[in-house]
């Protein structure tokens, strides 16, 4: 089954050709430049960036796959979660082809998308991520800038959400605490690069929700720690203060690793699972793969990132998602009020 | 002598009157006032006379600015507040005295109350002049409020209206309400009479911990009314200093299950509440990447304004303007956070403040 497959819940365009589980072609067009200056994503910018590009993505993806409109099986597309009005182009433009061409519609949550992406192949049907066989039940770690989430899957198309964060997501903690650093947008890639020179025990940071019993993370002790330690720092360095900057960065990122580690390892011993599967956009930062690989696998528990290129928002994982659902036949029946979820929790029913 | 027309010659001759211990009935933004140079025993005798029965009561001043108000009175840090958020405007300042005034005009107590009217003609007549006048209203002592020259001349004697040397007339003023009088003596401000001024400062509040601060929030919400107009919350406060708790304190007092997040992802998230059989909505929105009105109209501001929903705003003082066009259909609580240490936060509050231009401001004023 050919599916063309669309995504535009944040700030990338995209689109892939997916047949079954195999990536064909996969088109993100980035606006990271765009929002840059603004340090973050600014809704406005991002509709109208969508909006423009939605159609040459769309049709560079038809291309690079070598097929066009007429012999695709299925459109699928991200109904949430996201930011409102970005989602609403993609939609719509799906909608539009899907009434078009006469071809099925399929409604996918991003987060399942996350999740997929580790059972994404190429083009010659060997896994992406050189994972062979995939367990489940299993769980789930999704760490992105809008989520923090640990799921449990059942089996195809039936998750549990056990945990997920109570304030800011992994990401957003990463973006926060940049923007006192002035490292621009988005945090996360550059407080790694500058983690790489630091020493990661020079600077102690609260731990994070260990006193409670459950698998939900929180992030504001440690935002507030680092803007207090942030400010201390910069009037004990001054003008030197971009010499301490790798250790503060080290530190801070150590900090949010051992969160997460600390509650995914309860979370794999409660549910004995074998596997877990980790997706999203910062599950592309090295250290935290290497971390979380290094502490899963002494419990036993195999674990599986998605490749790289499918970490960060793209289409071809909702290409893949939207084969299981295929296969399913969950095709949208009514193609009146179709509406974007921004708050779209994994589990929930898309009606 | 009517002011509309000859500007320049009304203030020549005011300055003049005043020079000659003479008394200036004036136009202010709240009513008619009687003035005369503060500086002066005799002028202030006559002024007395003029007012009758006042025995001990004192007579507030105006003056220009606050440097002027510092050379007549000591200004301790509250009065400082006042001086810089409000004023010029409707409010009379009460501060220790330094003796540099006619003493009648002085309480008993050694206290001064200054004023500085929003009206500019009285501004430039007390700049030209140099020194302070007498800011009474024009009535005589326990007579109605004068909001023109015939309120004036109807309630007074004959022999009265001879000792008034200058009318400066601007015709018919709207009927504002006489000065809020605060008494700042003690360091705090004390409200001694009530006008169109309502709550001057925002409240302060220590809070020791996140909970500490989810609790003052619901605390606030206890004392404000629900289910009547749209009630926003304006939280502003640096990075990590407990705006969000500060909305979960919000949600937890609507009784709502789902866990409040941040929402600077997808820039608003709702979370739904009942009020009585109405079903409404609480809105927790992060303005820090907005770029004012259009960025927040294009996440629906004005459908959610269209039930009296609950709308907490982060960063808020990014969208200012926009919140200033909506006052007269929101009920604006305005929250401001900062940090006293790693857990201790000052919380300054208020529903009569917005914060523009680096200070609290009252809502409404230009």
């Amino acid at each position: 089954m050919k599916i063309l497959a669309i995504d535009t819940s944040c700030d990338e365009t995209c689109a892939a050709v997916c047949f079954n589980d195999r990536v064909i072609s996969n088109i993100i067009f980035s606006q990271i430049e765009l929002h840059a200056k603004w340090r973050g994503v600014v809704p406005i910018i991002a509709k109208r960036a969508h909006q423009e590009r939605i159609w040459p993505v769309i049709e560079m993806a038809i291309k690079r796959a070598n097929t066009d409109l007429e012999k695709i099986d299925a459109i699928a597309v991200t109904i949430g979660p996201g930011l409102a009005i970005a989602l609403e182009v993609g939609i719509k433009t799906a909608v539009e082809i899907s009434k078009r061409y006469e071809k099925p519609l399929i409604l996918v949550n991003h987060m399942e998308g996350h999740i997929y992406s580790n059972f994404a192949k190429n083009k010659k049907g060997k896994p992406l991520n050189l994972t062979k066989n995939i367990l489940i039940p299993n769980l789930c770690l999704l760490i992105s800038g809008g989520h923090t989430e640990i799921i449990l899957m059942k089996n195809h198309g039936d998750f549990e959400l056990i945990g997920k964060t109570l304030d800011d997501a992994v990401g957003e903690a990463f973006d926060k605490v940049a923007r006192p650093l002035m490292l621009g947008y988005p945090g996360g890639p550059v407080i790694e690069e500058f983690a790489k020179k630091g020493k990661e025990d020079r600077f102690q940071f609260p731990k994070l929700m260990q006193r409670r019993n459950d698998f939900n993370f929180s992030y504001s002790g440690l935002k507030t720690a680092s803007v207090l330690l942030i400010e201390k720092l910069k009037t004990e360095y001054k003008e030197d203060f971009h010499k301490v900057l790798p250790d503060f960065c080290a530190s801070f990122q150590k900090a949010v690793v051992d969160s997460l580690i600390y509650k995914v390892k309860k979370a794999v011993q409660k549910y004995k699972v074998g596997q877990l599967l980790v997706g999203g956009g910062v599950a592309a930062n090295n250290y935290i793969r290497k971390m979380i690989r290094r502490d899963i696998k002494k419990l036993g528990v195999k674990v599986t990132f998605p490749n790289k290129k499918l970490c960060t928002d793209n289409a071809a994982m909702i290409g893949v998602a939207a084969y299981y659902k295929a296969k399913r036949k969950e095709f949208v029946k009514n193609m009146k009020n179709i509406d974007r979820i921004p708050n779209l929790e994994i589990g929930q029913k898309i009606s | 002598m009517k002011i509309n027309k000859n500007r320049e010659e009304a203030i020549k001759r005011a300055v003049e009157t005043l020079e000659k211990r003479g008394l200036v009935i004036y136009p202010t933004e709240t009513c008619y006032g009687i003035g005369a140079d503060a500086t002066n025993e005799k002028a202030v005798e006559k002024l007395l006379k003029y007012k009758k029965k006042r025995q001990g009561k004192p007579i507030s001043i105006a003056v220009k600015d606050k440097e002027m108000a510092k050379k007549y009175v000591e200004l301790n840090e509250i009065a400082e507040n006042i001086y810089d958020n409000y004023l010029p405007g409707p409010i009379t300042v009460v501060s220790k005295s330094k003796g540099k005034v006619a003493k009648k005009v002085e309480a008993e107590d050694g206290t001064l109350g200054i004023r500085i009217p929003n009206y500019d003609l009285v501004l430039d007549i007390i700049k030209n002049f140099g020194r302070p006048i007498t800011a009474t209203s024009a009535n005589a002592s326990y007579k109605k409020t004068p909001y023109s020259l015939q309120d004036v001349v109807s309630n007074i004697s004959k022999r009265q209206e001879e000792l008034v040397d200058l009318f400066l007339d601007a015709g018919k003023l709207p009927k504002n309400k006489p000065s809020t009088v605060i008494n700042t003596i003690l360091n705090e401000a004390k409200v001694l009479r009530e006008g169109d001024v309502k709550l001057n400062l925002p409240k302060v509040v220590y809070t020791n911990s996140e909970r500490e601060t989810r609790r003052l929030a619901k605390e606030i919400m206890k004392n404000s009314v629900i289910g009547k107009k749209p009630l926003v919350f304006a939280l502003q406060g640096e990075l990590g200093v407990g705006k969000t708790q500060f909305a979960k304190g919000i949600a937890e007092f609507l009784k709502i299950k789902d866990v409040l997040i941040s929402p600077t992802f997808v820039l608003v998230r709702e979370y739904k509440f009942t009020r009585g059989k109405e079903e409404l909505t609480l809105f927790h929105i992060d303005a820090y990447r907005l770029f004012e009105q259009k960025e927040l109209e294009s996440l629906g501001f004005k459908k959610m304004l269209e039930k009296p929903n609950i709308i907490v705003i982060e960063w808020a003082e990014k969208v200012t303007n926009l919140l200033k066009e909506n006052l007269n259909n929101i009920e604006l609580i305005w929250v401001k956070l900062s940090y006293c240490g790693a857990k201790k936060r000052k919380i300054e509050y208020s529903r009569f403040l917005i914060w523009e231009n680096q200070k609290f401001k009252l809502k409404g004023s230009e």
